[in-house]
Parts: structure tokens; C-alpha cells; sequence
């Protein structure tokens, strides 16, 4: 399979692991993003792609190809790096050739390149800045040029967007997933926001520690968390993980902890009845929170004790007590309602998750 | 509102007194020197000194330029000056960034180490100097002067060219990596254009100490291998003081260092690394 595959790679500063072993396929022409906390090995492992990071173990094949200890000009790849890396002493049309000049391609071709991929960026009425003149958008538009000017196989991508205001960043999201679709290239985009993950991404990459905590569409790793992990770090605001304890109430599967008590969903019932009487964690998303039973889905009565309601338009963030733990809700009462006030909520129980206490896998 | 008007203008006149002073004070010796070395030997030991208005003589220029040595003079200077230039630039360059880039065990040390030495001064290190290179009989070599001048400038030289170089940031280089530029290219069209500012500062500073030293270069030349300034001191007779030679003298040793600094200004563009990271 071509593409970029990463088998059984390791990264060791001296005694110090940071990535114990990982293994990654990624399909040529896939969008691939790679999330996690700072930290995570996220980064490590891009740039071990891109063979700016050596690895200790393990091979790294970019479209079939060995390059485990191929240079980086070896490797058919372009790279946007955090914090842009313009060259500041060459004008915007001198950065987006700097490669393709060092690779004596032709003038002609060079300038035609340079060209189309200003007009793609609309980028040509500023070929002639220097860097330092252009602002934080348009150096990042740059950043990319000069990747597409290159015409690589893979593209690598390492958190572009964090220097952006949140407007910005959500304009130029957009433009990356627009310029995926034309270019079809295989991308990895590395970034701790999830948001940026779940928008873009074919396919998400979790990672914490060093290790690959799941790989998934962004709907599976939302819908089906195989882990704590995942299921703490994937949605916004994130999900409430409350202990609990499976109980079998006559044949009816229950999960009851301090201050709720929610039926088990029918897809999850064989799952929990191995798991009876176990310590689990519940996993609640603030979003499946309402607050009267609209008589969809199947809705368990909840009691909240309302801290503090944030009104943020069409709904509402509860930061609430269950019990003796925090949770977040976000409950949608339309831009009207009086802020709310503690009392019986519902929770779509369908939605609920259960997790293994002791390992944090999902049951 | 008049009042305010008044006050920013006697603000401005004393802004520039001050600075007319300050200039003037800067310029005196260098028009004593100037003036001094057009003036003849009655004018110059004249009891009430002349400072402006007088009939400028040209003799003392012909002396030293037709009946000195100043050429070879010259040529030495220039040779030991550029030279040590050079080498200091470019190992100081080698190993400023090995500091700003690598991490070993005693980095810091090292890198703040390096100005520890700039404190010596050269005259301390005159006599071991010259017990050195005499128990070698390597006096008499330009090469040996120009090491000294090179060992004596490269501290400083580290120690700005370090601070150049942690300003570059480390992307840049892996940038132009992916780009697939060589070691060599990296350097050579990437950092180089970067650093031209913090060379040139450094080459300033080397070659104005290699181009002024005296005592060092007075104990390591000989008859052949005299510098401008050992020259220039060799007016010291004892048959008395030639000052107007010596400053005619000064007034051209002063030219080449200037000349060079106004070339090497040139390359100090302030501001060269913004807009290279967002920051």
C-alpha cells in the first residue's frame, strides 16, 4: 500500500522513550490528523516523517519507499512549519521557489509554479513583500505556497493555524480542507485542537504518551471512544466521567453512581452484563444534556444542582453538581430562556458511555 | 499654548547643545591630530596654539610617504588586520553557532566563559606572549601576530555572533531542509544572508583591535615586519618627539579601519529576522 506507513517505530532520547513503538498507515491521498496534548509525541512523530528526527527503531515508507534514513530532500515531502519559517530576507515569490531554485528547476517552470499557486492562495498582488510586511494570515498563506509549490507527495503539516486569531483560523481550516480536495495529496496535520482535527481529518489520530490511543473517522472516535482518553479529549466542552457501578435490577441493566441512576442502553447490554456489578466510569457529553424530555431518544431523568449557567446565545453551559462531582452541560433552551436554575434534567441515555475503571477501555 | 510652544523649542535647542557638545568633544583630538600634522614643527611648539587659520603644509605627509617606510607599514597592517579579520570571523562564526545549535554538557559555561577572557587585557598577556613566540624564534612573523590578534578578538566575536545566532530561529534551517538545501546551502543562502548583520558588527569590532593594537605588535615585529602603529611610535626619537610625522601618520592610519567600518555598516540592516516567526 502506498501512502505513508510508519511500522513499529520507536524515539528514544538516551534513556528517555517518547514514542515506545507506533505504528501508522496512511492511505496516499488521506487527510491525516494526528491530536493530542502537548507532549503527546505528536509532533515527534511528524517530524520523524519528515526526517528532521531520527528514529531509534523501527522503518518509516513513504510511497513505498524506505526512507527510514533518507534525508528529508529524499522524501518527496513539503512541511508547514508552526511558526511559518519564512525565509526573511527573500520576498514572498522568493520563498515559494527557494526549493524548486535549489533543485535547478527550469525558469520558466518556476515562475509558472509560483504563479498558479499565488493565484490559488491570492497571494499574486503581494509577490514582491517581504515577509515582515505581510500579515499573520498571509504569511501563513505563504507558508503553504511554498509546500504546494513543490508538488510533493506528502504534505506535513505541524500545528500551522495555532498563531492565528480564532476567525482567521477557522477561515484557513476551511481553505486547508479546500486545497486538499484539489491537490489530493496525502497530508498529516498535526495539532492539539480538536476542533481543527474533527473538521479536516479523513481520519483522526489520538495520541497521548507516545502511544496511538485510537485511529478513527472523526464520527467514530466521537460516537464510539474506545477509551478514557479519547473520550476526555474528543468533543467541546468535554465529557463528564462520573464513577459508577453497573447494577442488574430485575433483568433491567442500570448504572448508578452518586446522585444518578441511568438505564444502559440496549447496544451496549452483552457489553455490561459481562461487567456486572464491576466499578465503571460513565462517560456523560454536556451535549446530550436537555432540559425537558422531548419525548425523542431515550431520555433518563438527571438532577443537576446549577453552580453557574453561561448563556452563549441558542444555549446554555451548566457548570452543575451530580452528586458530589462537576459536570458540564450544555443545554439547548433557545436564546429566551431565563438562566437555569438547578432541578431535574434529562440525559439521553442512549448516548451514554461506559468504561472499565481499572483498565479505562471502553466496555 | 504659546507657553508649551516655547518650552519644546528650548527643549529642542538644548537636545542639540548637548549634542554639539558632546561631538565636539569626540572631535577635538581627531582635529588636534588633523590640524597638527598639516602644521610645521615651528608652528606645532608655538607658544599660543593655532587652532584653525594657518598655512597648511603638506611636508610632513611627503616625509613619511616618500622617505619612511610606510608602505611596508601599511602592507603589514593590512595583511595582519584582514587576515586576522577573516579567521576570526570565520571560526568565531563555527563556533557561535555550534553554541547557539548543540547541546552538550557546559554549554552555558563555555558560551559565557568566552567574554571571561575578553576581560584580559592585551598588555597582561604581552610578556607570555613574547616568551612564547621568543623561546620558538617565531618573532618577526606576521603569522604569529595575526594569531594573537585572532586568539585576542575571537572571545568577543563568540560571545555576538552567539547571540546572532540564537536569535535565528532553528526552523528556518529545517525549513530550508525540506526545501533540500545541502549543509552548505543551508549556510551559504539562508543563515549567511541572516547573519550578515551580526558579521559585520564582529568584523568591525576585530579588525579595529587588530588594526590599533600596539604593545603586542610592538614586542612580536621586527624591522620587516613593523605595523602602522609601531611605526608611527618609531618618530619617538632620542632626539625628541616628531609630532607632526606622528600625527600625519595617525591621520592615515585612521583611513583604511574607516573605510572598512562605512563597508561593513552597510551590511547592519536592523531588523533583518522580523517577520521571519510570528512573534
Amino acid at each position: 500500500m502506498s501512502g505513508v506507513m510508519l511500522r513499529q517505530v520507536v524515539k528514544a532520547y538516551g534513556p528517555i522513550v517518547v514514542i515506545p513503538e507506533l505504528d501508522l498507515s496512511i492511505a496516499e491521498g488521506e487527510f491525516v490528523v494526528i491530536v493530542g496534548p502537548s507532549g503527546c509525541g505528536k509532533s515527534t512523530t511528524l517530524r520523524m516523517i519528515a526526517g528532521l528526527e531520527t528514529v531509534s527503531g523501527g522503518s518509516i515508507f513513504i510511497a513505498d519507499k524506505d526512507v527510514t534514513y533518507a534525508p528529508p530532500k529524499a522524501r518527496d515531502i513539503a512541511m508547514v512549519f508552526q511558526s511559518y519559517a519564512l525565509y526573511p530576507h527573500m520576498n514572498v515569490a522568493g520563498n515559494m521557489s527557494f526549493a524548486l531554485r535549489l533543485a535547478g528547476t527550469p525558469k520558466a517552470e518556476i515562475e509558472e509554479r509560483v504563479r498558479r499557486a499565488a493565484d490559488m492562495l491570492e497571494l499574486t498582488p503581494y509577490l514582491d513583500r517581504k515577509p515582515k510586511d505581510l500579515s499573520g494570515g498571509q504569511r501563513q498563506r505563504v507558508a503553504m505556497g511554498r509546500s504546494i509549490v513543490r508538488d510533493a507527495y506528502c504534505f506535513l503539516f505541524d500545528e500551522p493555524l495555532s498563531n492565528l486569531d480564532a476567525k482567521l483560523r477557522a477561515t484557513m481550516r476551511t481553505e486547508l480542507a479546500l486545497l486538499h480536495k484539489r491537490l489530493e495529496r496525502t497530508m498529516v496535520y498535526v495539532t492539539h485542537d480538536q476542533i481543527e482535527a474533527m473538521t479536516m481529518a479523513d481520519r483522526i489520530v489520538i495520541m497521548d504518551k507516545g502511544i496511538i490511543q485510537q485511529v478513527g473517522t472523526p464520527r467514530e472516535v466521537y460516537t464510539a471512544p474506545e477509551n478514557l482518553f479519547v473520550a476526555g479529549f474528543i468533543g467541546s466542552p468535554s465529557m463528564n466521567l462520573l464513577q459508577g457501578e453497573i447494577a442488574d435490577q430485575a433483568g433491567d441493566l442500570r448504572v448508578r453512581g452518586a446522585g444518578f441512576d441511568l438505564p444502559i442502553p440496549q447496544r451496549m447490554k452483552t457489553r455490561a452484563t459481562g461487567a456486572r456489578s464491576r466499578d465503571v466510569v460513565v462517560g456523560l457529553r454536556p451535549e446530550h444534556f436537555s432540559a425537558s424530555d422531548s419525548g425523542d431518544g431515550d431520555l433518563a431523568p438527571i438532577r443537576l444542582e446549577v453552580d453557574v449557567a453561561e448563556y452563549i446565545g441558542s444555549s446554555q453551559f451548566l457548570a452543575a453538581m451530580v452528586g458530589e462531582e462537576h459536570v458540564t452541560a450544555s443545554v439547548d433552551v433557545g436564546p429566551d430562556a431565563a438562566p437555569l436554575a438547578s432541578g431535574d434534567y434529562f440525559f439521553d441515555a442512549d448516548r451514554l458511555y461506559l468504561f472499565d475503571r481499572a483498565s479505562g477501555q471502553a466496555l | 499654548m504659546s507657553n508649551g510652544r516655547l518650552d519644546s523649542a528650548s527643549k529642542v535647542w538644548m537636545h542639540y547643545g548637548g549634542l554639539i557638545i558632546l561631538a565636539a568633544i569626540c572631535l577635538m583630538p581627531i582635529w588636534v591630530m588633523i590640524s597638527t600634522s598639516l602644521k610645521n614643527e615651528v608652528l606645532i611648539f608655538d607658544g599660543t596654539p593655532v587652532w584653525f587659520f594657518f598655512f597648511p603644509t603638506m611636508e610632513n605627509y611627503e616625509y613619511i610617504l616618500t622617505r619612511g617606510k610606510f608602505d611596508r607599514y601599511l602592507t603589514n597592517s593590512i595583511i595582519v588586520a584582514t587576515l586576522s579579520t577573516f579567521l576570526t570571523l570565520f571560526l568565531g562564526g563555527l563556533c557561535a553557532y555550534a553554541l547557539a545549535r548543540t547541546e552538550f554538557r557546559g554549554r552555558r559555561f563555555v558560551a559565557n566563559a568566552t567574554l571571561l577572557v575578553r576581560m584580559v587585557p592585551p598588555a597582561v598577556l604581552a610578556v607570555p606572549a613574547f616568551a612564547m613566540v621568543a623561546t620558538f624564534s617565531l618573532n618577526n612573523d606576521l603569522a604569529v601576530l595575526t594569531f594573537f590578534y585572532t586568539a585576542l578578538n575571537l572571545p568577543f566575536a563568540i560571545w555576538l555572533l552567539f547571540g546572532f545566532y540564537k536569535q535565528i530561529p532553528v526552523e528556518l534551517e529545517e525549513a530550508a531542509i525540506v526545501d533540500g538545501a545541502s549543509p552548505l546551502q543551508v549556510f551559504f543562502r539562508v543563515l549567511l544572508p541572516l547573519m550578515k548583520s551580526g558579521y559585520a558588527v564582529a568584523g568591525i569590532f576585530a579588525f579595529r583591535i587588530a588594526w590599533n593594537e600596539f604593545i603586542l605588535a610592538l614586542l612580536l615585529t621586527g624591522r620587516k615586519t613593523r605595523t602602522l602603529p609601531v611605526g608611527a611610535a618609531g618618530f619617538i626619537t632620542d632626539t625628541g618627539v616628531e609630532w607632526g610625522r606622528i600625527m600625519a601618520m595617525g591621520t592615515l592610519i585612521v583611513i583604511p579601519p574607516l573605510l572598512f567600518t562605512f563597508f561593513a555598516a552597510r551590511q547592519i540592516i536592523a531588523g533583518m529576522t522580523a517577520g521571519a516567526v510570528k512573534g
